[in-house]
């Protein structure tokens, strides 16, 4: 342990102004070891992109060091000056951040924001770092450095951006390279690329990485060892393998247990129930008691400091040694039925040769000039989307199919044809066998209360200025119900989503991401429909409460006979609810089939792609060693 | 880039054209009958079908629009009926004047606002942005016309450094031209500064809570660098905007500062032909500052669009 | 599943700010003056006293005498009334026009989007205070007239500020749901749009009031707005402005109530904006 890229010890960092401070990080312990990389992994809340500002030196003004050091290659950061700090950084410590689109400066070219800390750390005068930028841009990657260099960040992808910033981090070889959430703002083929690259620099460069995630799948391909971050508070820590085969807190066995693989065989998911404790509140005993069922009296008295397990991994939790071998369990689960296709199911959703294409611009954007010889010539040239082109679909009732793709597929907008949020210029599209597009405006209405969405957003989805009894209640008096029978089928509503009546009163701001995703399914079952479209509906959720959402829609599925098509980037997430899944790619449907065979058999070299992307837990092959 | 300025060309060219049938409509057609105004409710009918026949007032209001219009497009302005002279030559002499009061007031605006919006935004929270916007925020209460009387009372009246009102030409000398310019200026400068510098301080302000900002700072660039390379010019692209934005509020105080200080400008001009009843100056007048407002707004949308290298260079690799 | 956990903390309550309420008891003192104002006046307010022209302030004409030998502390008192009711009521006007044209513009988009913003374009094709003139210009100047007119001039803001607004909230998920439900234009509009488009209008409004105050002051100052004998601010420091020199408090009367009462609206307008933004009061 003597030789530390870094060393963090009991860290604790404070938001807020006096007499309203809330605690993000409690006595944080965490080491990077020279050459090795360490994942800090934690949901929304759990406070790790705080961990990285904070040993950037990088914290937004009103945060506040209460307690703790950060030592980078020894020297503590805290107690040098300002001055140094700044040197630090860019230098010795450097950082890639989350969203590559707004971390780059619209007005400065990518090569000069590169070549930047070369000419500030190494002294380089402006034609070496130019050409130091260029060495860079190649080693990311980059066919084209030259031109990759001259361009303005607007003119370039999500992934260009990503392994220019990366090019930027590397570009003084620091002692720490910090990595907070560097891919999850990219799609999944493009995360795959970026991690293939990170992989062959930690193998070249022998370089010393702090990487924060969300994403389990991603931190166990990348790290060698591993820091479980909750509400705060280290829980367990140690080689990654050893934390994700033999978890010990039983946080982290939530937390894989609720994570849906990518695989055929189907065990239930398990959820963590709750949610984050309110951090203003003083917790005397573990932070994670309330939502642990193998919580006793001790835990919610008594803090717990961090103990070894005696595997080489630390923990959390006076219980685990006892609770070594139990599992994680809520839900009392045992496999999800995988329905075969329902050939003998009445179709729901028939949608023919759907198309739908946007003009983008107005007519006069679509002008433009060009010289023939001297003369100059006005073209018309109207530049198009084709979002959905002719795509064929069909749905039967309680069948739920899988719309996989990647950004700009169109998925979202053929979910949108079929229940006319979007029209679509060509095709047909019959609910329950009615036509949708040739129907009136009230038997339009008739027709859609059998096919209703679900959206992503958590956040966006409820109208804040509504209760949730009004929200829910809402298609009830369209439908006519009124007085007490329109009550009871509200309350009936809530108990469906597991929210209980108590809810009813409650406005959107004071429920969590998972209650209000829960209000929006109860929204969309109460007209009793047969089929809903499934937006991305658990994609803004954290893992742990995404797996009791996804639970949540099975059993509704169960119990209704509903049709869900189940829209979503996440192979994971499908492969783990859909019967039949379709992948989607440039507005056409490239592949379709059972979800057995389109995981195990898949025909289509996208379908192969994307799969592959997947980043998995891996737990039976070792991360990459630098071989330096 | 050319999509665009096309688009904003046609743009203006249309809504000149339908301003232009506003201006005429208001003053000239929807009162009722103008000769009356013109010359009093006590006019003999023959005075009155004189001047109708005069204006052309018994054509059909489109017939007259088109005249007027299609004199306009060809550079003619018409007849001012109060000074019996044509209103070409008079608008340019106005207008140039004007332009000197403005453009010295809008410089100087720029330079002093912006700075004073940029020093403010950097020190966000510390005494010196508590100090600026303290006094911006009692700067906007205040009206021109206030800002120049007490101007008015102050310099002219008790300290007697300037003349009150009027003007002299530069052959007249140097001195004396800028003797009579600086009170107007001064009140001009006054009723905008608080405007632009506290955009230019929200702007600066959230400039620097971006992420490339944090970016930035992450690659260990001085905080002065910090601030000029990578915040200033994406803070001031707003500006531009805003600038043109006050040449239409300047124009406005134009009207007070030069009916104060007897200032002989387009104005002065305009308010001479509002209390005359001398519809087609009024019109004239109307026209021209319709037109200057556009130029400055085209040229604002134009050298944005120049800056900002989104519109530049449009998008080559595709996202 | 059946416990309901207790709604946390409820939304934390935040102080007020301080603008809001030294703004809010500033305002609310300046509208009981205006309302008691032909109350609390000293003096007729019309009543001419040659024999006390432009005397200094006294223990009898606190804020002295204009040229009629009027007291100006009694005519600055009823300013009150005409001022509010010209930065109110031009609000209210362009509210009202305003409001409506931004939700339809910005939620129907296509044509109906173009015409109205076109339109809007063309009105602030002339800056406000030569929109005004040209409105006034051709009419016999009253206070209602002026009221309408300064209400015009700002319906071009409310209606791009509406619309912007309109946009952001139309592309929330919960509109998507109420068109899922195929719910009327109407309801979406007025009930689900609206009410969460209100808080950035309100805030505007605030400040608009002061806009239009200072705007309407200048239109009488020119000559265009309220006509003599009123008690308007503007007009007084207007007829004030020969005898500046030798009478300087009717000017520094009519011009600090001006003042005063357009730093009372800002301090509550921003007030308002910082206790409704929820950028402001987003953490972290």
């Amino acid at each position: 342990m003597a030789d530390l890229a870094l060393n963090v010890r009991g860290l604790s960092v404070s938001y807020g102004s006096d007499g309203d401070r809330v605690r993000v990080l409690h006595d944080v312990d965490m080491q990077v070891a020279r050459g090795r990389a360490l994942g800090i992994v934690g949901e929304s809340g759990s406070g790790k992109s705080t961990a990285a500002l904070a040993v950037l030196g990088l914290l937004d003004k009103g945060a506040a060091i209460d307690a703790g050091q950060v030592l980078v290659d020894g020297r503590d950061l805290y107690a040098a000056t300002a001055e140094e700090r700044r040197r630090l950084r860019g230098g010795k410590v450097s950082i890639v951040f989350q969203d590559p689109f707004t971390t780059l400066n619209p007005a400065i070219r990518v090569g000069r924001q590169i070549a930047e800390p070369l000419m500030m750390h190494r002294g380089m005068n402006a034609a070496q770092a130019e050409a130091e930028t260029l060495r860079l841009l190649t080693e990311v990657g980059i066919a084209d450095p030259a031109r990759m260099a001259a361009s303005y960040p607007h003119q370039l992808s999500g992934g260009m951006k990503q392994r220019a910033l990366i090019a930027s981090a590397l570009g003084c070889d620091p002692d720490l390279l910090i990595l907070d959430e560097p891919t999850t703002a990219l799609d999944v083929t493009i995360e795959a690329q970026i991690l293939d690259l990170l992989e062959e620099l930690r193998r070249t460069r022998a370089l010393s990485i702090l990487f924060i995630s969300h994403n389990l799948g991603v931190v166990s391909r990348i790290c060698d060892d591993i820091c479980v971050l909750y509400a705060g508070r280290v829980v367990e820590q140690g080689p990654t393998r050893t934390v994700l085969s033999q978890p010990r807190h039983p946080y982290t066995k939530g937390l894989l247990a609720s994570l849906p693989s990518l695989s055929v065989e189907r065990r239930r998911l398990e959820a963590i129930p709750g949610r984050l404790p309110d951090q203003r509140q003083p917790q005397p005993g573990c932070i994670f008691a309330a939502r642990c069922h193998f919580a006793q009296a001790r835990c919610t008295a008594e803090p717990q400091a961090l103990a070894d397990a005696g595997n080489g991994t630390r923990n959390r939790c006076w219980r685990s040694e006892e609770l070594q071998d139990t599992p994680w369990r809520v839900e009392a689960g045992a496999s999800v039925e995988r329905r075969p296709p329902a050939v003998d199911a009445p179709t729901v959703v028939d949608a023919r040769g759907v198309a739908r294409h946007f003009r983008s611009g107005s007519f006069i954007d679509a002008l433009s000039l060009r010289w023939q010889g001297w003369r100059p010539a006005v073209a018309y040239r109207p530049h198009g989307v084709r979002a959905v082109d002719d795509v064929n679909l069909t749905i039967r009732a309680g069948e739920i199919v899988g719309l996989v793709g990647e950004s700009g597929s169109g998925k979202t907008t053929l979910g949108r044809c079929l229940i006319d949020l979007v029209s679509p210029t060509a095709g047909d599209i019959r609910i329950d066998g009615q036509s949708l597009l040739a129907a009136s405006r009230g038997a339009k209405r008739a027709l859609l209360r059998n096919a209703q969405i679900i959206f992503q957003n958590p956040d966006s989805s409820l109208n804040p200025r509504m209760t949730v009894a009004q929200i829910v209640g809402r298609p009830l008096d369209q439908i006519g119900a009124s007085g007490t029978d329109r009550d009871r089928r509200v309350r009936e509503l809530l108990d469906l989503v597991r929210l209980g009546a108590g809810y009813a009163d409650r406005y959107p701001h004071q429920m969590s991401g998972g209650e209000k995703q829960r209000v929006g399914i109860a929204r969309a079952l109460a007209t009793r429909p047969k089929f809903i479209v499934c937006d991305e509906a658990v994609s803004a959720l954290d893992v742990s409460v995404q797996a009791s959402v996804l639970n949540l829609l099975l059993d509704l599925r169960d119990a209704f006979g509903l049709a869900y098509l189940f829209i979503t980037h996440d192979l994971s997430v499908v492969s783990y609810v859909a019967d039949r899944i379709c992948v989607m790619r440039h507005g056409k449907l490239v592949e379709e089939g059972a979800t057995a065979s389109i995981l195990g058999a898949p025909q289509h070299p996208y379908t192969t792609a994307l799969l592959a992307a997947v980043p998995r837990v891996r737990l039976a092959e070792a991360p990459v060693r630098p071989t330096a | 880039m050319i999509g665009y300025v096309i688009k904003r060309l046609l743009s203006i060219v249309l809504t000149m054209a339908i301003m232009s049938v506003l201006i005429f409509w208001i003053t000239q057609v929807m009162p009722g009958n103008v000769a009356y105004m013109i010359l009093g409710d006590f006019a003999a009918p023959a005075d009155i079908a004189t001047l109708e026949a005069k204006l052309g007032l018994n054509d059909p209001a489109h017939v007259q629009y088109w005249r007027w219009a299609s004199g306009l497009l060809r550079g003619d302005l018409g007849m001012s009926l109060v000074m019996e002279r044509p209103i070409g030559p008079i608008l340019a002499d106005t207008v140039s004047k004007s332009a000197i009061l403005a453009g010295i007031s809008i410089g100087l605006v720029a330079l002093v606002g912006i700075a004073v919006g940029v020093y403010a935004g950097v020190r966000h929270g510390k005494p010196a942005d508590h100090v600026v916007s303290v006094a911006t925020y009692l700067n906007i209460a205040v009206p021109e016309f206030l800002f120049a009387i007490v101007v008015v009372m102050l310099f002219a009246g008790y300290l007697n450094w300037f003349p009150a009102t009027g003007y002299s030409d530069l052959s007249n000398g140097f001195g004396a031209w800028a003797r009579h310019i600086v009170l107007p200026v001064a009140t001009l400068v006054l009723g905008l500064m608080a405007h632009i510098s506290r955009l230019t301080r929200s702007s600066m302000i959230d400039t620097m809570q971006s992420q490339y900002v944090r970016a930035a700072r992450a690659r260990g660039l001085s905080e002065w660098l910090v601030i000029r390379r990578h915040a200033l010019p994406n803070a001031l692209l707003p500006t531009i905007t805003v600038l043109a934005i006050d040449v239409g509020i300047m124009m406005g105080g134009i009207v007070v500062v030069e009916t104060i200080f007897s200032y002989p400008g387009l104005g002065r001009l305009l308010m001479f032909a509002i209390q005359n009843m001398d519809v087609p100056l009024l019109q004239a007048c109307m026209i021209v500052i319709t037109f200057v407002y556009a130029a400055a707004n085209l040229t604002a949308d134009l050298l944005y669009a120049f800056l900002n290298p989104r519109v530049r260079y449009g998008r080559s690799a595709g996202d | 599943m059946a416990a309901v956990p207790a709604i946390d903390a409820a939304p934390r309550r935040r102080r007020l700010p301080t603008s809001l309420i030294v703004g809010t008891g500033l305002l609310g003192a300046i509208l009981l003056l205006a309302v008691l104002g032909p109350l609390l006046s000293p003096y007729d307010l019309d009543a001419m006293r040659i024999d006390l022209r432009l005397a200094p302030p006294s223990a009898a004409h606190w804020l002295g005498t204009d040229e009629f030998g009027r007291d100006v502390a009694s005519r600055v008192l009823n300013g009150a009334q005409s001022s509010l009711l010209m930065g109110f009521g031009a609000t209210a006007v362009s509210l009202a026009i305003g409001v409506p044209l931004g939700l339809v513009a910005g939620y129907y988009r296509g044509w109906t989007d173009e015409v109205i913003m076109r339109a809007v374009d063309v009105m602030i094709s002339l800056p406000p205070i030569i929109l005004g003139l040209l409105i006034l210009s051709v009419t016999t100047p009253s206070l209602w007239k002026t009221v309408l007119a300064v209400g015009f001039v700002y319906v071009p803001i409310m209606t791009r500020l509406t619309r912007s607004v309109t946009l952001e909230v139309a592309t929330e998920e919960y509109i998507q749901a109420a068109r899922a439900r195929v719910e009327s234009g109407w309801y979406i509009l007025f009930r689900e749009i609206l009410p969460n488009a209100w808080p950035p209008i309100i805030v505007e409004s605030a400040l608009r009031v002061t806009f239009a105050m200072l705007l309407a002051a200048a239109l009488s100052f020119l000559g265009l707005g309220v006509q003599p004998p009123a008690s308007d601010w503007g007009l007084m420091i207007a007829e004030a402005r020969p005898f500046v020199t030798q009478a300087p408090w009717i000017v520094g009367g009519a011009g600090t109530a001006l003042c005063v009462t357009v730093i009372a609206i800002n301090l509550f307008g921003d007030g308002l904006r910082e206790a409704l933004d929820p950028r402001l009061s987003r953490r972290r």
